[in-house]
């Protein structure tokens, strides 16, 4: 049989392929691999032969690949392919490295048992463990790889592999020796070399090694540290590392400082939009001044901050985006550099498409109308930079993941186009729970959507699996237990009408709550007490004074109905209250970027909840009915009266309370601002102050027991009868800060004024999407009181501590938070001491 | 039990080939695909490999799984190029990819893909039965994207009065006719682009105001010369009125 070498492109048909050499694999498999088929046409030299080799190669299971032609008859081809399998690794043993890391070692550079070894396999280890070790200081490291091949009991070709490493003595740096340096001291150049450090057991966070690479990048800090003070012809002349002990090695660098030059004449060409002045303004370079090329150049274009003060930036945010800052050296006598400034302006760039991709969930027309940068408008770093910003706020995008491309640059036309590219994250919560307390089972179902659709609540499509892409809020709870049931629902459109951003909500919940029955242990279903209650609101972004305000008004109404129930609240256990009122705010939130965690700005915000002021017209005369109820009370308080007497004067008192509490008048005011600002790192420092007020319009009907401020705890809204507001403040138990009578007494009713102010110093520990987690630290304090004639915005209860959030897209925000509070409560006389708080999806 | 649960748990391959065909065959393409995905492994790289991924792959098709449907298709082509049936599974993985596209108010990448599918298949086999349907898909999709554009661009006037930039709808209604010549959204792109010119115009400041009328009246002649019965006339024609008693006012002035 004679092997004979195939000749040029002629067609023939495929009759037989044998396959010989050495391999496990069955011929069958290898054939059809290949892509060759019997009987079909192909060329003798052709494609298909070379496409059929490439295919076995890319396989990376053989050593060696060939192709015969067998033999021809008539137009049929006869073919064989003779292949090597590739030896596989039969037992791997590592010498010189401690068993626990031998583990990491084989997945890292992927030496399980079977894999196949080549010359690469064998190099690219060698090098990995070499730099490896390198890299952690063992600068002697050598690796010696050897492979010794044994053939299995079948005959496959397999191989034994040693891997031999000796990472000698751990390498420091005892000496840094500079020589030729005359205008700075060594130890300045020394800290210029930012990696390789000499020993010096007080420097805890940066340990002397050396490491090659670093080294290198550190030789050129050196002369960019001499650059910097004018020596611009500085260079390194030779550097030499020579070994002390084992241990230990010397670094001794030759410098050549050069001539010291200064800045001579800076002139501008080419500038026709900013005038010289601005300009020199922006350098803040002078002539005299030493020579510093690295300055120049951060004032010309500083790439270490994207949005620092200089010349580039000056340009690139009032749209010359294609504009050149070219600093040339015109004259160098006497050691004084005359510059020149050559500048290529260009034309304005215009955005001409702005796109958005990513958006998987989200519909179009809720991201597009969030952009600040539209087609037509001139580019400016600025407006992208705040688009950025508001579409990271809508909480539907990673906020770390939003990029923006620029692409199709015309610098002939002035024109570029913008691609925002985004990642959606999760923003739908589900709280199921269910718990036992109160005297029974406590069911809860808590469902949150932050980006539903309502219109396609009835496409079974869109379920996915809720309808979502609107940018629509809709949440939904539901608790019941065998004493109380509540329904809550609420629904937001940020954008109704898709207009303007006036954003439509409403809520509707409902409560009902049953008293115990003592003598069947289970609620007793004629005694209840229901409140019911519905709110309408509009916001809208305001343009003026700037486009971070918002306007927002809701008219909210609340039914409270009595049967056989009686509460502290009320002097009557059958009956009714009506709360209606119209609520107006102002705010003003320019915080960034992240909501969670932002990073600046501040959020301000002034509401106002009125009633109407019934008593102006209907016509009852309060000042008499007080002295009435006065009276009645009296009677109603006297033990010498018989009890009928006194239930009676009761039943009386609490038909003129009906009268006074048939509709809710009052009127309350509140205000509250908060200001993030970095104060270095990643420090946050977040201060708040808080006031709120609460008054009557009829002195003689008094402040209502409604809508009061209960200071102290986490500020939760815990479930509550009265309207009442829970303000936080850490360090106290939950409401307990009652205010203080002018007769020094004690009252539990909460407060009618109030005012808090804190200061909380945050620390990012990650921002990654699954786990948004910071520490924080807070001091704070607050007061509340029932009159202005008592009233101290200083007298604080003041507390500190320290705490953590968590915030994970499926559950919203969870926090600890440990406080002290230094004062004591209402009615004792030592500090409260400690007090921990457990914070569920609210922010302080 | 029945002869699929038996299949299952066989260890002949050759059962569990002959059990899951006959399932195919029955339309019970769920139990027949459990039992291919068990045999493909042992069948990779054998001459009944390829019944089998077609197959394999046509059942994702029928359980409409379409990204699995579309991948293993596009598999089968590029592994089996030669394969009678591979005419079919570029068709059928350019039809998955369809399936996969979603409403066009959402990123748009997985229509542009079938797209792509279409336009290769289309190319490569131009003769093939199921050109009409491939022809008709691809129309389908193009759509989708100059729905996209023109929603866009749309709700650039829809919001300008609270942007106050009347000068995005117009440059985006210029893009979108440039990229859509043939767009059956032109009629009311046209009154688009007037309605924003007519409203820059109006809100101008007087030392850009009469160019700005001028241009605004250029859109309408626009408008009104390649839709003589546009259904826009009507409310064109009320704005054209305050845009020459306007113009007036520049006319008497010089």
């Amino acid at each position: 049989q004679e092997l004979q070498p195939a000749p040029t492109g002629k067609k023939y048909t495929l009759g037989d392929i044998s396959v010989s050499g050495d391999t496990h694999f069955s011929p069958q498999t290898i054939i059809t691999y290949s892509g060759l088929r019997k009987g079909e046409e192909i060329l003798i030299p052709g494609d298909k032969i070379s496409e059929a080799i490439r295919k076995l190669w890319t396989s990376n299971l053989f050593r060696d690949i060939n192709m015969y032609l067998l033999k021809t008859e008539g137009d049929v081809a006869y073919l064989e392919i003779r292949l090597f399998d590739l030896p596989e690794l039969k037992e791997l043993k590592i010498n010189g490295i401690k068993k626990s890391k031998k583990d990491d070692i084989i997945t890292e550079s992927n030496l399980q048992n079977g894999v196949k070894v080549t010359e690469n396999l064998v190099t690219t280890t060698k090098n990995y463990l070499t730099n490896k070790y390198q890299k952690e200081g063992f600068y002697n490291t050598k690796v010696h790889i050897n492979t010794i091949e044994v053939p299995d009991s079948t005959g496959r070709p397999g191989v034994n592999m040693v891997l031999n490493v000796d990472k000698g003595k751990k390498v420091k740096v005892s000496e840094i020796n500079f020589e030729g340096n005359s205008a700075l001291p060594d130890s300045k150049l020394r800290k210029a070399m930012k990696n390789t450090k000499q020993k010096n057991f007080l420097r805890i966070f940066k340990r002397s090694k050396f490491i090659e690479t670093d080294y290198k990048e550190d030789l050129e800090s050196v002369i960019d540290k001499l650059k910097e003070n004018g020596f611009r012809d500085a260079r390194v002349i030779s550097d030499s590392i020579s070994r002390i002990d084992k241990k230990n090695v010397a670094i001794n660098i030759r410098v050549e400082e050069g001539e010291q030059y200064r800045f001579g004449d800076i002139s501008f060409i080419g500038n026709t939009v900013y005038t010289d002045q601005q300009l020199r303004g922006i350098l803040r370079i002078n002539k005299g001044d030493i020579y510093n090329g690295v300055l120049l150049e951060k004032r010309i274009a500083d790439e270490t901050k994207p949005d620092a003060l200089d010349i580039t930036n000056q340009y690139q945010n009032n749209g010359y985006l294609f504009s050149t800052i070219n600093p040339v050296e015109v004259n160098t006598e006497g050691n004084v550099i005359d510059m020149e400034l050559r500048i290529t302006e260009g034309k304005p760039v215009y955005f001409n498409s702005v796109t958005v991709v990513g958006n998987d969930v989200t519909n179009d027309r809720v991201i597009y109308r969030e952009l600040h940068t539209r087609p037509g408008q001139l580019y400016s770093k600025a407006n992208v930079v705040r688009t950025i910003r508001e579409l990271s706020q809508l909480g539907y995008f990673d906020p770390e993941q939003i990029a923006t491309n620029f692409n199709n640059p015309n610098p002939n036309e002035g024109t570029i186009d913008l691609e925002y590219g985004v990642v959606e994250t999760g923003s739908s919560q589900v709280e199921l729970q269910g718990g036992y307390g109160g005297g029974g089972f406590i069911g809860t179902l808590g469902l949150s959507f932050n980006n539903f659709s309502l219109k396609n609540i009835f496409n079974p499509e869109a379920y996915k699996p809720v309808p979502r892409g609107d940018g629509q809020k809709l949440a939904l709870r539901l608790q019941a237990s065998r004493f109380y049931q509540t329904y809550s629902f609420s629904f937001t459109e940020p954008w109704m009408g898709g207009k303007k951003p006036v954003q439509f909500s409403t809520s509707i919940s409902h409560s009902a709550q049953f008293l115990y029955d003592p003598t069947t242990g289970n609620a007793d279903r004629d005694k209840r007490f229901n409140i019911s209650g519905i709110t309408v609101g509009l916001a809208k972004r305001l343009t003026i004074p700037d486009d971070y305000f918002t306007l927002s008004q809701a008219v909210s109404f609340q039914h409270y109905n009595l049967k056989n129930y009686n509460t502290g609240l009320f002097t009557f256990g059958d009956g009714y209250s009506n709360n209606l009122a119209y609520t107006i705010g102002l705010s003003r939130n320019n915080t960034y970027n992240d909501p969670v965690f932002p990073t600046g700005g501040s959020n301000f915000s002034v509401t106002a909840k009125l009633s109407l002021p019934y008593s102006l017209f209907n016509g009852v005369d309060y000042d008499m009915l007080i002295e009435e109820r006065d009276a009645w009370l009296e009677i109603q308080n006297d033990p010498n009266n018989s009890t009928i007497i006194r239930n009676q004067a009761a039943n009386q008192v609490g038909a003129i309370d009906q009268e006074r509490f048939k509709w809710l008048e009052f009127y309350k005011i509140k205000m509250k601002g908060d200001w993030y600002t970095r104060l270095f790192g990643k420090f946050i420092v977040k201060s708040g102050v808080e006031f709120g007020f609460l008054g009557a319009y009829n002195q003689a009907r008094g402040v209502i027991p409604f809508e009061r401020f209960f200071l102290g705890g986490d500020g939760l809204g815990s479930y509550s009868l009265d309207g009442r507001e829970a303000v936080a403040l850490r360090g106290y138990p939950n409401q307990s800060l009652q205010p203080i009578d002018g007769e020094n007494n004690i009252t539990n009713d909460g407060g009618t004024i109030y005012n808090k102010f804190s200061m909380e110093l945050r620390y990012p520990i990650s921002m990654s999407q699954t786990a948004k987690i910071y520490l924080l630290g807070f001091v704070e304090g607050g007061v509340s009181y029932n009159d202005f004639q008592d009233y101290n915005p200083f007298n604080l209860y003041r507390s500190s501590g320290a705490g953590v959030r968590i915030f994970m897209p499926a559950f919203g925000l969870l926090g600890i938070d440990f406080g002290y509070g230094f004062d004591a409560l209402p009615g004792q006389t030592s500090p409260n001491g400690w007090e921990t708080h457990f914070i569920i999806g609210q922010q302080f | 039990c029945s002869e699929y649960q038996k299949a299952l748990k066989s260890v002949d391959s050759g059962t569990k080939y002959t059990v899951g065909e006959k399932l195919y065959n029955a339309g019970k393409y769920a139990k027949a695909n459990k039992l291919f995905e068990q045999i493909l492994p042992v069948y990779r790289g054998k001459p009944q490999a390829e019944k089998l991924s077609y197959l394999n792959s046509k059942c994702y098709y029928e359980e409409e799984d379409w990204y699995l449907a579309s991948y293993h298709f596009e598999r089968f082509v590029d592994a089996y190029p030669n394969s009678e049936k591979v005419e079919e599974a570029a068709f059928l993985s350019a039809k998955s990819a369809y399936m996969l596209s979603p409403v066009f108010s959402k990123e748009q990448h997985e229509t542009k893909e079938a797209i792509d599918k279409f336009q290769s298949f289309i190319n490569l086999y131009p003769e093939s039965e199921f050109i009409p349907e491939a022809n008709k898909l691809v129309r389908e999709l193009d759509f989708k994207l100059e729905k996209k554009a023109f929603g866009i661009a749309k709700q650039f006037n829809t919001i300008a009065g609270y942007t106050r930039d009347f000068n995005a709808p117009i440059k985006a209604i210029d893009n979108f006719i440039f990229d859509f010549p043939g767009t059956i959204y032109r009629e009311e792109a046209y009154f688009i682009k007037f309605d924003s010119a007519y409203q820059l115009a109006i809100n101008s400041v007087y030392s850009k105001k009469e160019q700005r009328l001028e241009d605004a009246k250029s859109y309408y002649y626009t408008l009104k010369r390649s839709y003589a019965n546009s259904e826009y006339l009507e409310k064109a024609d009320k704005m054209i009125e305050e845009i020459e008693k306007e113009l007036e006012n520049y006319s008497t002035k010089s």
